[in-house]
């Protein structure tokens, strides 16, 4: 060693120390000024500062997100909460506007039907496939009689041909039993409208000579006394004459969609309604 | 031979992991200097040339790092290193009251000589951060130093550093 092993531990001191008060009267000399070193040990530093951040910031974020999880789950819970409440409260809202578009159509036709009238609720519905028929809550006790006519503002639905004091069960025009006396609104044609299960119904006995367009209405003629003449019954669908016979084969379909009836309207009487 | 070549990998690792995990843990309100503390122990346990040259390196690196003016930490740690190197040969060092004691002084003193470094050469006024910064700065240092001179002792076994007297 350059120095006596007993100043050897003042000399390193002193050098040290010296030096390190050179570079800091050296940097106090030109502030801002970079030396080499240090630019040098910023290059190294930097990229394992960018991974200890990074790793940092990693962490923090999942933390972060978690603590936000937690409170993000309960406000979550809650807003979900208020999403169900609230789209009960739109579909209510909803419902009650419809039904009301419904029972002003009603209401409408009420009107412009020179009979009294009752206005029923469909509640209930044959799930048959061969007997066409609905419930209404509307029975003897409201002036329902057997074969009393039921329509909707699209045009007739069929009769009643059973009633109870509350309810009644109402024969629908697709049902096989029912025949109703119809006329085509165009022509003038008579005919015997005969429903036909799912397919809707039949117009019959209408004579070969007779003009028959598709789209021509059905209405009902008023001959056999229990549905007023004019009311809309369907629309012709098909049409078929063939090689022989009196008579051509109508197919009619319903105005009336039955599968979506809600509220109807029950003819009580056939006298007129002087309003 | 090998303690020089891996000094420097090692002291800007701490450096780095001082600057951004423990800031940190102690949620950026106080800066907690693991490598001052070393350079206390470095005093106590290293002989002359490896401390020194920790302590050179750190305190060069902790000014590069820190954006501080060049050479003020540094000084500072050469001179810590070298005051610790003084009174580690006329105290019993092992004292638990006596190394929260010293590291509380050594921090402090840092505190201080910055404060007065920047008021003599810049003209800054820093005084407030004596008590607002430096004050907590070393109470924290004090109570962790003896837990942190256990696990250095471990380390300076674990690596054989330790000096030879």
């Amino acid at each position: 060693m350059l120095f006596p092993k007993k100043y050897q531990s003042i000399i390193i001191a002193l050098i040290l120390i010296i030096t390190s008060i050179i570079i800091l009267s050296l940097n106090v000399g030109r502030p801002g000024g970079t030396g080499f070193l240090r630019k040098l040990v910023l290059e190294v530093a930097t990229p394992l500062e960018n991974i200890v951040d990074s790793s940092i910031e990693c962490v923090n974020s999942m933390w972060e997100r978690y603590i936000f999880l937690v409170g993000l789950e309960e406000k979550n819970r809650v807003l979900e909460k208020k999403v169900a409440s609230l789209t009960k409260e739109v579909n209510y809202h909803r419902e009650m506007y419809l039904e009301g578009m419904r029972l002003k159509k009603l209401l409408a036709l009420r009107e412009s039907v020179d009979y009294f009238t009752v206005a029923a609720r469909v509640i209930g519905r044959s799930r048959a496939s061969v007997f066409k028929t609905i419930l209404i809550n509307m029975g003897t006790t409201d002036g329902v009689e057997m074969g009393s006519p039921v329509l909707t503002d699209e045009g007739i639905i069929g009769r009643i041909i059973e009633t109870s004091w509350n309810v009644s069960r109402v024969l629908l025009l697709t049902d096989y039993n029912s025949n109703v006396d119809a006329l085509i609104q165009e022509s003038r044609a008579y005919g015997l409208l005969q429903g036909h299960g799912s397919e809707g119904c039949v117009l019959k006995h209408v004579r070969r000579s007779e003009k028959i367009q598709l789209g021509d209405k059905v209405i009902s003629s008023g001959m056999a006394g229990i549905f007023p003449k004019g009311l809309l019954l369907g629309t012709v669908k098909r049409v078929e004459k063939k090689k022989y016979g009196l008579f051509q084969e109508i197919e009619v379909s319903p105005t009336v969609d039955f599968s979506k009836l809600e509220e109807v309207l029950v003819i009580l009487s056939d006298e007129v309604n002087e309003k | 031979m090998i303690y020089y070549f891996v000094l420097p990998v090692f002291s800007l690792v701490l450096i780095v992991f001082q600057t951004t995990v423990l800031d940190l843990f102690f949620l950026c309100k106080i800066e907690f200097e693991l490598s001052l503390i070393l350079v206390v122990y470095a005093g106590f346990h290293l002989d002359i040339m490896k401390g020194g040259v920790l302590s050179f390196i750190l305190g060069f690196f902790l000014d590069c790092i820190t954006g501080s003016m060049t050479g003020l930490f540094t000084f500072i740690y050469v001179l810590i290193f070298s005051i610790s190197r003084i009174v580690s040969s006329r105290v019993y060092l092992e004292g638990i009251a006596f190394i929260m004691g010293f590291t509380f002084i050594c921090v402090f003193s840092e505190g201080i000589i910055t404060v007065l470094v920047y008021k003599l050469i810049c003209g800054v006024d820093m005084y407030s951060d004596v008590l607002r910064v430096f004050f907590p700065q070393a109470l924290v240092a004090s109570v962790l130093s003896p837990a942190l001179f256990s696990i250095f002792e471990r380390l300076e076994v674990l690596l054989n550093v330790g000096e030879t007297r």
